[in-house]
């Protein structure tokens, strides 16, 4: 098993490379809590190691990783200089390390829902700029059905079948109706705003969720709690965020270790060769897209029943856009979507506890995500290839 | 060889708004047996074998597996049935390995959900020994060769338990070497017992590889014959008709200096591969000079080529005077070319733009269209009036939609537009393609007449009745070689003969 | 270079199949809205606002069971519509002067509710066109530029700066230049994503969605405690500067103090007599409804694909720059984070676009529509006691996105009609 494992860590240049993006992360890590090394220069020199491995992979032929490890090398230094000219006080309010890291999975968890989901249906072909309305939807019947059914779980059920309800409407635009996808999931962005906010001001008439909802628990761990580090993180997490880790396994095992996997991605590939061998198209893309409502919705109900504890209109205020671009900046693997979902969480998490330094500046992470996924689409740092068929819809013969 | 057919087709007829493409036909297939189905692009193959793979539902007719009617409404039903399809287009997913390629839809599985790669790997391992089929089941399709991918497709047919199989037009996209891999492929199948359906337009290799061939022609069966004792000659006299000809009136060439001139031109295409090799010709003024050949040898590289719509690798493309290598179209249209392409709805024409604005694609950055920027449409469409009217278009006027008129007057707007811009030399590519007769005559009497007024004209054309009747120079270009030039009283079994290659080097 | 594959995602698979005979649908989105507009006319976008306004009702029956008309009426009557009901013997101040001549209408409009709201109807339809004339120019070109919002953020952006710094300009020099700022910012901010459409062909669906988050994030940064452009004096308000008064637009009709309608009003209607013309009297129109319609053929015509690509993505940010420029110097005046992270103004103009056909007529229309819908369920406007105003704009949004899927399916709405076979004829030329 372990022989098995270590056979598939990386090799030669791309060792390098992701020994590069380490050195740099390193870089500016030596410069924070609890080390907190006060003089630049060593910030400066490990870094300056990291740009030259990253130099070193580039030489050798790997582009995307060893331009990473350049960016993230050059980002440790300015990062880690700014850090040792900063008061260590400041330094100690912000750089919690456990509760940055608990912050970042509470805040990826609806990303990585909501990218689960896109991934499937962009797999199989239809772009699904809806989720941001679908996850919306979630949170909105969520609470509703937590509320008035007086379980969290029923309220999760509300959520799945709102979300799946949205996504059948775009489904069947999409692909019976062949209307184009993206004005369909905008349509569909419009419409879920809409909804959810009638039905809550006529339902909850303006004055807001009711404070006692029952809402998804937390996982206690109780033997972590006394561990270094891990404790404070892992101890007690909201079950939600364990299942969006669930979730991404189960993406990553169906998607590419099932048959059903195969036929999405083929489907997504070349509609035609699926049809020849026997594979209905439609099915297949609408079994997609409602999956992926399904899972926006539920990365929704995670923000207003497991996260904040109310509603509010257009809560996930572009978390559906995020979780895009996560699955875009993610190469369209569920991997990389969840290490996206994680990378734009920290930012978001970093946005949160920033204001110590600055009140303004600290809002600029919250623009990182969009920021990275363009110079991913830029092409700058390696292409992002996207399905063949994506967004064209398929008639059948 | 059993006598019994394992697959008939009866009466099949199937009709597409405005054509019949399969007109009644029958055909019928023996065990171990490869039948060739022989004809013109256009001559309805293709439709009859989707017909058979499910793909299109006959309007009349029915068929047979085994002496059984066969109901085939889907490729599933096909695949049931026995009847595996390799199309002209690879049915394959570029970015999956050959072994996913070929379980898709029919996965083994462990553990009832998952996929088991290693089990998938080995079956595939398996047929591909079994028949010699030589594949690595680990290697993701974009990275094998189009040889390769096409053992993968018949691999898939194997794979479904296909006993009958079709090959669309198979050796269209090989190299020579790779199509006799394929025929060797294909002689083991049939001795185990496979039955083949080989379709071609390819006179000399349907000799080769067929026990029996069948002949279509313009979605009728004319006759089937055993190959044994067939001659190409006799065939491409069945595969052509023996209509008479549409024979242009024309005097003789009076050809003057050279207008077009190309000097070892090599072009590759979009993935890299040369498409045209070392390629020189001039066209004088006065003359037409057509260049004959099998689809796909590189006439769509080199006409691109000389329009200015693709990078050459080396040479010269010389128009009139001007050095016009790499211009762009801009300065090959300035330098005095005129060009009606291959495809007029695709490149041709804007469909969803007024003919009048069609007319202008090329002008309408230059007085009197427009001034600095300022469009006139009534400029516009006062001058596609006259060319309407000059060019005898039907069915619009000037601010009718180009998407609304037939296809032959579509063409005759094209024309006029080429034309009407006075050219030294004018590319006609295809020409009369899907055109009618009466549109086809329009053409060729407009080129003959503009021959005669002194412009080079360069005709490519799949149609070699196209370029016997039309031409002052034939050019014979096989696998982006210029390998022969004919005068036009050559018969066509002799340019036949040149453009797949048989005549390479022998030419004067 | 040759031109990026205009459909969605990047070019098609190299292994594509054959087209089979009926396949008309390789046509890119833009020539297809082009085939629906002429194949429906005004009938389509007729049939689908009529649509989405009647499940609209049946909402309202449904949660309220108050009777959907007179709902749509206190709608209507809160957009001001009824002011054009109001005939009588009236005089009208003409703008500028004090001379007054003989009007049909109400103006004594300092009593008159209708001509208050009706005011506010137009103030919104000015950006309204403008963001629709954004999305309506880049879909001539076959782009989907929904980077509308972005677009007139930074319009805003830099209008707010331009305008509330520089004291020395004159008043007009200045009212130009905090325009024209904002013109030339939501040209860049749109040129980004057309720049990447054209050399890399990265889809400009993406990076437009991408922009205009960036966008927002940035406008709460400039104008956020803290940030560099927040309030000089009010440092507790995430607020900017107000802008000089020199540099507010003139309100020629109406109560300046009670947000009358600016000239930004003829400036709108400008934009849509230049897109008109700029579309079909010059040549870059023509360039860019060639590459709209068929890239290929725009092409081999001569025509440079990317240079349109680009082209085409900065106009259509100017067009939503100025928007947001115009916003500023008519009636905001200033801009709070709330505004960035509120405003729908540029979402609000794909569905104006998509409603109005892309036409200049159109899009002056599907503007009123919304506008009006806008301003009719608006706290300030709507009559409470009818229905409430916050439950009506929810109703606007849902009707909005109703539109927005009727007008995407053509093939619903036509195939209702039986309006295809025009395409079907179209197609019979290549059999297979």
């Amino acid at each position: 098993m372990i022989e098995r494992l270590l056979a598939k860590l990386p090799r030669g240049a791309r060792a390098i490379a992701w020994v590069g993006i380490l050195v740099g992360v390193l870089a500016f890590w030596v410069a924070l809590p609890p080390l907190a090394i006060r003089h630049p220069i060593l910030p400066i020199l490990i870094g300056v190691v990291g740009i030259g491995l990253g130099i070193g992979a580039l030489s050798r032929g790997v582009r995307r990783l060893a331009w990473g490890a350049v960016v993230i090398g050059v980002l440790g230094i300015a990062l880690g200089y700014l850090a040792t000219r900063s008061s260590v006080g400041h330094l100690d309010q912000v750089v919690v390390w456990s509760a940055l890291t608990a912050a970042m999975l509470r805040y990826a968890t609806p990303l990585a829902f909501a990218a689960m989901g896109g991934l499937f249906s962009e797999r199989s072909g239809v772009v699904n700029i809806g989720l941001e309305g679908m996850m919306l939807s979630g949170a909105f019947f969520g609470i509703l059905g937590a509320d008035k059914l007086n379980h969290w779980a029923l309220g999760l059920l509300c959520a799945a079948l709102a979300g799946a309800g949205f996504a059948l409407i775009h489904a069947f635009f999409a692909i019976h109706l062949r209307a184009d996808q993206i004005v369909g999931g905008f349509a569909i962005n419009f419409l879920a705003m809409g909804i959810t906010g009638y039905l809550f001001i006529d339902i909850y008439s303006g004055e807001g969720t009711p404070p006692d909802v029952s809402d998804i628990p937390d996982v206690h761990l109780g033997f972590l709690k006394d561990w270094y580090f891990v404790g404070p993180i892992f101890g007690q997490l909201n079950l939600m965020i364990w299942l969006a880790a669930l979730t991404i396994v189960a993406t990553w095992v169906v998607m590419f270790k099932t048959p059903i996997g195969l036929r999405i991605r083929a489907v997504g590939e070349h509609p035609r060769a699926a049809d020849t061998v026997g594979i209905s198209v439609y099915k297949i893309r609408y079994a997609a897209v409602v999956l992926s409502g399904v899972l926006a919705a539920l990365g929704g109900a995670y923000l207003s029943i497991g996260f904040v504890n109310s509603f509010n209109q257009n809560m996930t205020a572009g978390r559906g856009y995020i979780a895009l671009a996560a699955v875009i900046f993610g190469n369209w693997r569920p991997w990389g979507a969840a290490a996206a979902a994680l990378l734009f969480g920290f930012s978001s998490a970093l946005a949160q506890r920033l204001p110590a330094y600055s009140e303004s500046a600290a809002v600029l992470f919250q623009a990182l995500p969009y920021v990275l996924t363009l110079i991913a689409v830029a092409g700058v740092i390696g292409r992002s290839i996207p399905p063949a068929a994506v967004g064209r819809p398929y008639k059948k013969q | 060889m059993d006598e019994r057919p394992v697959l008939e087709l009866r009466g099949i007829t199937k009709r597409f708004p405005g054509i019949v493409a399969n007109d009644n036909v029958d055909f019928d297939l023996r065990k171990g047996e490869v039948h060739a189905l022989l004809g013109e692009n256009g001559a309805g193959k293709s439709t009859l074998m989707n017909v058979l793979y499910g793909l299109y539902r006959p309007d009349e007719g029915e068929i047979l597996i085994n002496g059984k009617p066969a109901e085939l409404g889907s490729p599933r039903a096909a695949i049931e049935g026995g009847v595996g399809m390799v199309h002209q287009h690879f049915m394959l997913i570029p970015v999956m390995t050959v072994a996913e390629n070929i379980v898709l839809a029919t996965e083994p599985v462990h553990n009832g959900v998952l996929l088991d790669y290693a089990a998938a790997e080995r079956r595939v391992q398996d047929i591909s020994n079994r028949f010699g089929l030589a594949v690595d089941p680990r290697a993701t399709v974009r990275d094998i060769t189009v040889g390769q991918q096409q053992r993968v497709e018949i691999l898939k047919a194997l794979y479904r338990g296909a006993d009958i199989l079709v090959l669309d037009e198979p050796t269209a996209v090989l190299t020579p070497q790779e199509a006799q891999e394929l025929f060797a492929i294909v002689r083991s199948l049939t001795e185990q017992g496979k039955s083949i359906i080989f379709i071609s337009h390819k006179l000399n290799e349907v000799t080769e590889i067929a026990d029996r061939i069948t002949v279509l022609r313009r979605g009728k069966k004319i006759e089937t014959l055993p190959a044994a004792g067939a001659t190409e000659e006799g065939l491409a006299r069945l595969m052509v008709g023996r209509e008479v000809l549409l024979r242009v009136e024309k005097g003789p060439a009076e050809p003057a200096a050279p207008l077009l001139r190309v000097e070892g031109l090599t072009v590759e295409d979009d993935r890299g591969l040369v498409k045209v090799r070392d390629v020189s010709f001039e066209v004088r003024g006065g003359e037409i000079v057509g260049i004959a050949g099998v689809d796909g040898n590189g006439q769509t590289e080199l006409i691109d080529a000389i329009a200015g719509l693709r990078k050459v690798k080396a040479g010269r493309v010389v128009i009139g005077d001007e050095d016009a290598t790499d211009k762009g179209v801009r300065d090959s249209l300035d330098a005095g070319l005129g060009h009606i392409p291959e495809d007029r709805q695709r490149r041709g024409l804007v469909l969803d733009f007024s003919l009048a604005e069609n007319i202008a694609l090329h002008d309408y950055d230059h007085q009197p269209a427009s001034h600095f920027g300022w469009l006139y449409p009534k400029r516009l469409a006062e001058k596609a009036r006259t060319l309407l009217q000059e060019f005898d278009v039907r069915g619009g006027g000037p601010q009718t939609l180009a998407g609304g008129l037939s296809g032959g007057n579509q063409q005759k707007v094209v024309l006029a537009r080429e034309i009407d811009r006075n050219p030294k030399v004018l590319i006609a590519a295809q020409p009369t393609r899907g055109l009618d007769v009466g549109a086809i005559e329009f053409v060729h009497r407009r080129l003959v007449g503009e021959r005669d007024e002194g412009r080079a004209i360069l005709l490519v054309s799949l149609e070699l009745e196209e370029i016997l009747s039309l031409s002052d120079r034939i050019l014979v270009i096989f696998e982006g070689e210029i390998v022969g030039e004919f005068a036009p009283g050559v018969t066509e079994e002799e340019l036949g003969v040149a453009m797949i290659g048989g005549g390479k080097k022998a030419a004067a | 270079m040759s031109g990026p594959d205009p459909s969605p995602f990047g070019p098609p698979p190299d292994l594509g199949p054959p087209k089979p005979p009926e396949s008309g649908d390789s046509a890119s989105f833009a020539s297809r809205l082009a085939l629906a507009q002429r194949a429906g006319g005004a009938v389509v976008p007729l049939l689908t606002t009529i649509l989405a306004f009647l499940i609209g009702g049946l909402v309202v029956l449904a949660t309220t069971g108050k009777n959907p008309l007179t709902t749509y009426k206190a709608i209507f009557e809160g957009a001001g519509f009824n002011w054009f009901f109001e005939v009588g013997s009236y005089q009208l101040r003409v703008p500028f002067t004090d001379s007054h001549i003989w009007f049909p209408w109400n103006t004594n409009d300092f009593e008159s509710l209708a001509a208050l709201n009706l005011q506010q109807t137009l103030i919104f339809w000015v950006p309204l066109v403008f963001t629709g004339l954004a999305v309506a120019f880049a879909f001539r070109c076959g782009l989907f530029n929904i980077g509308g919002q972005g677009q007139y953020l930074v319009g805003s952006i830099m209008a707010v700066w331009v305008g509330s710094s520089l004291p020395q300009l004159p008043g007009l020099i200045h009212i130009v230049a905090a325009i024209v700022a904002g013109a030339l910012a939501g040209a860049a901010w749109a040129g980004i994503a057309g720049l990447l459409k054209a050399l890399v062909g990265a889809h400009e669906v993406i990076s437009t969605i991408m922009l205009n988050w960036v966008a927002i994030w940035v406008g709460v940064f400039l104008f956020g405690l803290g940030g560099p452009l927040q309030n000089d004096t009010q440092e507790f308000v995430p607020v900017s500067n107000d802008i000089l008064d020199e540099s507010k637009l003139k309100v020629f009709w109406g109560d300046p103090l009670l947000q009358g309608l600016h000239v930004g009003f003829f400036v709108a209607i400008a934009a849509l007599v230049v897109y008109w013309i700029t579309l079909n009297r010059t040549t870059l129109g023509y360039e860019v409804r060639a590459v709209g319609y068929n890239p290929e053929a725009a092409r081999y015509g001569g025509i440079s694909v990317a240079k349109n690509y680009f082209l085409a993505m900065a106009i259509s940010g100017t067009f939503a720059g100025l928007a947001g420029a115009i916003d500023i110097v008519g009636w905001q005046f200033r801009i709070n984070t709330n505004d960035v992270l509120l405003s729908s103004i540029g979402f609000t103009g794909i569905a104006v676009a998509l409603l109005g056909r892309n036409t200049a007529f159109g899009v002056a229309l599907s503007g009123l529509l919304f506008a009006a819908l806008i301003t009719g369920t608006s706290t300030r406007n709507l009559d409470p006691e009818i229905f409430k105003p916050e439950l009506a704009s929810n109703l606007t949004l849902l009707i909005q996105g109703l539109v927005v899927l009727f007008v995407g399916a053509d093939v619903l709405i036509l195939s209702l009609l039986g309006l295809r076979k025009r395409r079907r004829r179209r197609a019979v030329e290549t059999p297979a």
